[in-house]
Protein backbone atom coordinates (compact mmCIF):
# COMPACT_ATOMS: atom_id res chain seq x y z
CA UNK A 1 0.00 0.00 0.00
CA UNK A 2 2.89 2.05 1.25
CA UNK A 3 4.30 2.12 -2.27
CA UNK A 4 0.96 2.22 -4.35
CA UNK A 5 0.31 5.46 -2.30
CA UNK A 6 3.85 7.13 -3.34
CA UNK A 7 3.63 6.18 -7.06
CA UNK A 8 0.31 7.66 -7.01
CA UNK A 9 1.20 10.80 -5.34
CA UNK A 10 4.31 11.24 -8.35
CA UNK A 11 2.57 9.87 -11.06
CA UNK A 12 -0.57 12.47 -10.47
CA UNK A 13 1.54 15.22 -10.08
CA UNK A 14 3.43 14.49 -12.87
CA UNK A 15 0.43 14.01 -14.92
CA UNK A 16 -0.91 17.22 -13.43
CA UNK A 17 2.47 19.22 -14.26
CA UNK A 18 2.05 17.96 -18.13
CA UNK A 19 -1.58 18.96 -18.34
CA UNK A 20 -0.96 22.42 -16.88
CA UNK A 21 2.22 22.97 -19.22
CA UNK A 22 0.25 21.64 -22.07
CA UNK A 23 -2.47 24.30 -21.86
CA UNK A 24 -0.27 26.68 -22.61
CA UNK A 25 1.31 25.51 -25.38
CA UNK A 26 -1.66 24.48 -26.69
CA UNK A 27 -2.80 28.15 -26.48
CA UNK A 28 0.31 29.43 -28.17
CA UNK A 29 -0.56 27.04 -30.97
CA UNK A 30 -4.15 28.67 -31.27
CA UNK A 31 -5.07 31.73 -33.75
CA UNK A 32 -5.31 34.91 -32.00
CA UNK A 33 -8.22 35.89 -34.14
CA UNK A 34 -11.79 35.43 -35.16
CA UNK A 35 -13.53 32.01 -33.34
CA UNK A 36 -10.74 30.82 -31.80
CA UNK A 37 -10.67 33.95 -29.77
CA UNK A 38 -14.58 34.35 -29.25
CA UNK A 39 -13.83 30.72 -27.67
CA UNK A 40 -10.81 31.41 -25.79
CA UNK A 41 -12.27 34.75 -24.23
CA UNK A 42 -15.62 32.66 -23.02
CA UNK A 43 -13.85 29.75 -21.85
CA UNK A 44 -13.20 30.81 -18.40
CA UNK A 45 -16.58 31.83 -17.75
CA UNK A 46 -18.04 28.23 -19.18
CA UNK A 47 -15.69 26.63 -16.85
CA UNK A 48 -16.81 27.99 -14.00
CA UNK A 49 -20.44 28.04 -15.18
CA UNK A 50 -19.73 24.05 -15.42
CA UNK A 51 -17.83 24.04 -12.14
CA UNK A 52 -20.68 25.63 -10.22
CA UNK A 53 -23.38 23.66 -11.79
CA UNK A 54 -21.66 20.24 -10.67
CA UNK A 55 -21.37 21.41 -6.71
CA UNK A 56 -25.48 22.19 -7.48
CA UNK A 57 -25.98 19.00 -8.55
CA UNK A 58 -24.59 17.31 -5.88
CA UNK A 59 -25.90 19.59 -3.09
CA UNK A 60 -29.00 19.25 -1.59
CA UNK A 61 -32.05 21.92 -0.99
CA UNK A 62 -29.52 23.72 1.91
CA UNK A 63 -26.83 24.15 -0.62
CA UNK A 64 -29.04 25.17 -3.60
CA UNK A 65 -30.66 27.94 -1.53
CA UNK A 66 -27.59 28.84 -0.56
CA UNK A 67 -26.20 29.31 -3.67
CA UNK A 68 -28.98 31.02 -5.27
CA UNK A 69 -28.65 33.72 -1.82
CA UNK A 70 -24.57 34.17 -3.08
CA UNK A 71 -25.36 34.11 -6.48
CA UNK A 72 -27.93 37.48 -5.63
CA UNK A 73 -25.50 38.90 -3.03
CA UNK A 74 -22.70 38.36 -5.64
CA UNK A 75 -24.46 40.20 -8.14
CA UNK A 76 -25.76 43.14 -5.72
CA UNK A 77 -22.12 44.07 -4.24
CA UNK A 78 -19.75 42.15 -6.32
CA UNK A 79 -17.77 41.57 -3.28
CA UNK A 80 -16.08 38.15 -3.21
CA UNK A 81 -15.73 37.81 0.93
CA UNK A 82 -19.35 38.85 1.68
CA UNK A 83 -21.03 37.07 -0.64
CA UNK A 84 -18.64 33.63 0.86
CA UNK A 85 -19.09 34.35 3.97
CA UNK A 86 -23.32 34.79 3.55
CA UNK A 87 -23.31 31.07 2.16
CA UNK A 88 -21.57 30.11 4.91
CA UNK A 89 -23.75 31.89 7.51
CA UNK A 90 -26.34 30.07 5.69
CA UNK A 91 -25.74 26.65 5.41
CA UNK A 92 -24.50 26.79 8.65
CA UNK A 93 -27.68 28.02 10.01
CA UNK A 94 -29.57 25.62 7.90
CA UNK A 95 -27.54 22.76 8.72
CA UNK A 96 -28.64 23.41 12.70
CA UNK A 97 -32.26 22.57 11.90
CA UNK A 98 -31.89 19.65 9.17
CA UNK B 1 14.92 49.66 -10.09
CA UNK B 2 10.90 50.72 -11.36
CA UNK B 3 10.39 47.67 -12.60
CA UNK B 4 10.83 45.56 -9.66
CA UNK B 5 9.40 47.97 -7.34
CA UNK B 6 6.29 46.85 -9.73
CA UNK B 7 7.23 43.49 -9.86
CA UNK B 8 7.18 43.33 -5.66
CA UNK B 9 3.64 45.98 -5.86
CA UNK B 10 2.17 42.82 -7.84
CA UNK B 11 3.09 40.31 -5.90
CA UNK B 12 1.63 41.86 -3.01
CA UNK B 13 -1.82 42.49 -5.16
CA UNK B 14 -2.52 39.31 -6.36
CA UNK B 15 -1.80 38.14 -2.56
CA UNK B 16 -4.28 39.97 -1.69
CA UNK B 17 -6.40 39.37 -3.85
CA UNK B 18 -6.52 35.63 -3.53
CA UNK B 19 -7.11 36.03 0.49
CA UNK B 20 -10.58 34.42 -0.04
CA UNK B 21 -10.14 31.79 -2.02
CA UNK B 22 -7.09 30.74 0.28
CA UNK B 23 -9.71 31.09 3.20
CA UNK B 24 -11.58 28.10 1.30
CA UNK B 25 -8.45 26.40 0.12
CA UNK B 26 -7.26 26.29 4.07
CA UNK B 27 -10.47 24.54 4.89
CA UNK B 28 -10.55 22.08 2.14
CA UNK B 29 -6.94 21.41 2.49
CA UNK B 30 -7.40 20.68 6.58
CA UNK B 31 -10.24 18.05 5.14
CA UNK B 32 -8.17 16.27 2.86
CA UNK B 33 -5.14 15.86 5.02
CA UNK B 34 -7.73 14.46 7.29
CA UNK B 35 -8.86 11.97 5.25
CA UNK B 36 -5.21 11.53 3.65
CA UNK B 37 -4.05 10.79 7.02
CA UNK B 38 -7.04 8.51 8.03
CA UNK B 39 -6.37 6.43 4.46
CA UNK B 40 -3.24 5.54 5.57
CA UNK B 41 -0.99 8.60 3.70
CA UNK B 42 1.80 9.22 5.84
CA UNK B 43 2.28 12.27 6.77
CA UNK B 44 5.37 13.68 3.71
CA UNK B 45 2.45 11.56 1.46
CA UNK B 46 0.42 14.26 1.94
CA UNK B 47 2.19 16.53 1.82
CA UNK B 48 4.15 15.64 -1.34
CA UNK B 49 0.50 15.73 -3.04
CA UNK B 50 -0.24 18.79 -2.08
CA UNK B 51 2.63 20.83 -2.79
CA UNK B 52 2.84 18.34 -6.46
CA UNK B 53 -0.78 18.47 -7.75
CA UNK B 54 -2.37 21.27 -6.00
CA UNK B 55 -5.98 20.46 -6.67
CA UNK B 56 -8.37 19.37 -3.82
CA UNK B 57 -10.39 17.92 -6.09
CA UNK B 58 -8.25 15.38 -8.07
CA UNK B 59 -6.17 14.50 -4.70
CA UNK B 60 -9.49 13.32 -2.92
CA UNK B 61 -10.50 11.36 -6.06
CA UNK B 62 -7.16 9.91 -6.55
CA UNK B 63 -7.25 9.17 -2.62
CA UNK B 64 -10.77 7.76 -2.48
CA UNK B 65 -10.24 5.36 -5.93
CA UNK B 66 -6.71 3.93 -3.93
CA UNK B 67 -8.61 2.98 -0.79
CA UNK B 68 -11.38 2.01 -2.68
CA UNK B 69 -8.32 -0.61 -4.21
CA UNK B 70 -9.02 0.24 -8.12
CA UNK B 71 -5.12 0.77 -8.35
CA UNK B 72 -2.49 3.38 -9.08
CA UNK B 73 -3.22 3.56 -13.04
CA UNK B 74 -6.96 4.43 -12.05
CA UNK B 75 -6.38 6.45 -9.36
CA UNK B 76 -4.25 8.79 -11.50
CA UNK B 77 -6.04 8.51 -14.10
CA UNK B 78 -9.26 9.72 -12.16
CA UNK B 79 -7.31 12.45 -10.43
CA UNK B 80 -5.94 13.73 -13.85
CA UNK B 81 -9.06 13.81 -15.37
CA UNK B 82 -10.15 16.27 -12.34
CA UNK B 83 -7.47 18.68 -12.89
CA UNK B 84 -7.57 18.65 -17.13
CA UNK B 85 -9.98 21.68 -16.50
CA UNK B 86 -6.53 23.60 -15.63
CA UNK B 87 -5.35 23.03 -18.63
CA UNK B 88 -7.90 25.38 -20.06
CA UNK B 89 -6.98 27.80 -17.28
CA UNK B 90 -2.88 28.18 -18.40
CA UNK B 91 -4.31 28.43 -21.86
CA UNK B 92 -5.84 31.49 -20.69
CA UNK B 93 -2.84 32.87 -19.38
CA UNK B 94 -1.14 32.51 -22.22
CA UNK B 95 -0.47 36.75 -22.02
CA UNK B 96 1.27 36.70 -18.88
CA UNK B 97 3.11 33.66 -19.91
CA UNK B 98 4.21 34.13 -23.24
CA UNK B 99 7.88 35.49 -23.62
CA UNK B 100 9.03 34.56 -19.93
CA UNK B 101 12.00 32.51 -19.38
CA UNK B 102 11.23 28.75 -19.55
CA UNK B 103 11.45 28.32 -15.46
CA UNK B 104 9.20 31.37 -15.09
CA UNK B 105 6.93 29.45 -17.30
CA UNK B 106 7.00 26.43 -15.47
CA UNK B 107 6.31 28.14 -12.20
CA UNK B 108 4.08 29.99 -13.82
CA UNK B 109 1.73 27.21 -14.88
CA UNK B 110 2.02 24.91 -12.22
CA UNK B 111 0.76 27.61 -9.44
CA UNK B 112 -2.75 28.11 -11.98
CA UNK B 113 -5.96 26.91 -10.56
CA UNK B 114 -9.43 27.58 -10.58
CA UNK B 115 -8.42 30.74 -8.31
CA UNK B 116 -6.46 32.24 -10.98
CA UNK B 117 -9.28 32.81 -13.17
CA UNK B 118 -10.84 34.93 -10.36
CA UNK B 119 -7.57 37.02 -10.27
CA UNK B 120 -7.58 37.91 -13.89
CA UNK B 121 -11.27 38.73 -13.22
CA UNK B 122 -10.25 40.55 -10.76
CA UNK B 123 -7.52 42.74 -12.80
CA UNK B 124 -9.89 42.83 -15.69
CA UNK B 125 -12.48 44.56 -13.60
CA UNK B 126 -9.38 47.40 -12.71
CA UNK B 127 -8.70 47.77 -16.43
CA UNK B 128 -5.45 45.52 -16.51
CA UNK B 129 -4.54 42.19 -18.15
CA UNK B 130 -3.75 40.52 -14.72
CA UNK B 131 0.69 40.31 -14.87
CA UNK B 132 2.83 37.37 -14.72
CA UNK B 133 3.73 38.38 -11.24
CA UNK B 134 0.42 39.37 -10.11
CA UNK B 135 -0.64 35.65 -10.94
CA UNK B 136 2.29 34.78 -9.10
CA UNK B 137 1.77 36.74 -5.76
CA UNK B 138 -1.35 35.17 -5.42
CA UNK B 139 -0.52 31.66 -6.74
CA UNK B 140 2.26 31.35 -4.73
CA UNK B 141 0.43 32.37 -1.33
CA UNK B 142 -2.44 29.84 -2.29
CA UNK B 143 -0.54 26.71 -2.75
CA UNK B 144 1.55 27.79 0.78
CA UNK B 145 -1.93 28.05 2.15
CA UNK B 146 -3.01 24.90 0.89
CA UNK B 147 0.24 22.45 1.87
CA UNK B 148 0.14 24.26 5.36
CA UNK B 149 -3.60 23.43 5.59
CA UNK B 150 -3.38 19.52 4.20
CA UNK B 151 -0.15 19.30 6.61
CA UNK B 152 -2.32 20.85 9.41
CA UNK B 153 -5.13 18.50 9.01
CA UNK B 154 -3.08 15.61 8.63
CA UNK B 155 -1.16 16.39 11.66
CA UNK B 156 -4.28 16.55 13.79
CA UNK B 157 -6.20 14.34 12.09
CA UNK B 158 -8.48 13.31 14.74
CA UNK B 159 -10.16 15.78 16.93
CA UNK B 160 -11.03 18.45 14.48
CA UNK B 161 -14.68 19.55 14.91
CA UNK B 162 -16.31 18.41 11.25
CA UNK B 163 -15.94 22.00 9.15
CA UNK B 164 -19.66 20.81 7.71
CA UNK B 165 -21.36 21.51 10.85
CA UNK B 166 -20.13 25.29 10.62
CA UNK B 167 -21.20 25.20 6.67
CA UNK B 168 -17.33 25.04 5.89
CA UNK B 169 -17.34 22.96 2.99
CA UNK B 170 -19.40 25.18 1.37
CA UNK B 171 -16.90 27.88 1.25
CA UNK B 172 -15.42 26.72 -2.00
CA UNK B 173 -18.68 26.60 -3.83
CA UNK B 174 -19.86 29.98 -2.78
CA UNK B 175 -16.71 31.05 -3.95
CA UNK B 176 -17.15 30.02 -7.40
CA UNK B 177 -20.80 31.15 -7.49
CA UNK B 178 -19.83 34.70 -6.55
CA UNK B 179 -17.16 34.48 -9.68
CA UNK B 180 -20.34 34.20 -11.93
CA UNK B 181 -21.51 37.63 -11.95
CA UNK B 182 -18.20 39.16 -12.47
CA UNK B 183 -17.59 37.25 -15.30
CA UNK B 184 -21.12 37.68 -16.79
CA UNK B 185 -20.64 39.67 -20.03
CA UNK B 186 -23.88 40.01 -20.87
CA UNK B 187 -26.59 38.03 -23.32
CA UNK B 188 -23.71 36.48 -25.82
CA UNK B 189 -22.86 34.43 -22.66
CA UNK B 190 -26.01 32.60 -22.10
CA UNK B 191 -25.73 30.12 -24.87
CA UNK B 192 -22.27 29.05 -23.97
CA UNK B 193 -22.95 29.12 -20.41
CA UNK B 194 -26.44 27.05 -20.62
CA UNK B 195 -23.82 24.85 -23.13
CA UNK B 196 -21.24 24.12 -20.72
CA UNK B 197 -23.67 23.54 -17.20
CA UNK B 198 -26.39 21.51 -19.40
CA UNK B 199 -23.93 19.07 -20.57
CA UNK B 200 -22.21 18.78 -17.22
CA UNK B 201 -25.35 17.87 -15.65
CA UNK B 202 -26.85 15.59 -18.18
CA UNK B 203 -23.08 13.79 -18.06
CA UNK B 204 -23.65 13.60 -13.55
CA UNK B 205 -27.08 12.46 -13.67
CA UNK B 206 -26.14 9.92 -16.30
CA UNK B 207 -22.70 8.57 -15.66
CA UNK B 208 -21.87 10.36 -12.72
CA UNK B 209 -18.11 9.28 -11.93
CA UNK B 210 -16.78 10.99 -14.80
CA UNK B 211 -17.22 14.57 -13.41
CA UNK B 212 -13.53 15.31 -14.50
CA UNK B 213 -14.45 14.62 -18.05
CA UNK B 214 -17.68 16.40 -17.84
CA UNK B 215 -16.12 19.64 -16.77
CA UNK B 216 -13.61 19.80 -19.66
CA UNK B 217 -16.34 18.17 -22.23
CA UNK B 218 -19.01 20.63 -21.03
CA UNK B 219 -16.68 23.76 -20.76
CA UNK B 220 -15.15 23.34 -23.99
CA UNK B 221 -18.39 22.44 -25.43
CA UNK B 222 -19.74 26.09 -24.40
CA UNK B 223 -16.49 28.25 -25.86
CA UNK B 224 -17.16 26.43 -29.26
CA UNK B 225 -20.81 27.59 -29.01
CA UNK B 226 -18.63 31.14 -28.21
CA UNK B 227 -16.56 30.49 -31.05
CA UNK B 228 -19.21 29.82 -33.72
CA UNK B 229 -21.79 32.24 -32.91
CA UNK B 230 -20.92 36.09 -34.19
CA UNK B 231 -23.49 38.32 -33.23
CA UNK B 232 -21.83 40.61 -30.05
Amino acid sequence: MKNEIWLTVIGLGLASFAIRLSGYFLALRLPQSGAWTRGLEALPGCLIAALVALMMLKGGTIELLAGGTVLLVAARTRNLPISMLVGILIVAGLRQFA
Amino acid sequence: MRASSETISDLLLGARDILPMAFAAATYGTAFGLVATQSGFSFLQSFTMSAMVFGGSAQLVALDQLTAGAGVAAAVVAGAALNLRILLITASMRAALIQRPWWQIATGVHLATDASVALMQTAKQRGALASYWYLFGGGALLLLVWVFSTSVGAVLSRGIPDPARFGLDFAIVAVFIALLPGLWRGKRDLAPWLTASGIVAVFVLTIPDFAGWALLFGAVSGAVVAGVRHEE
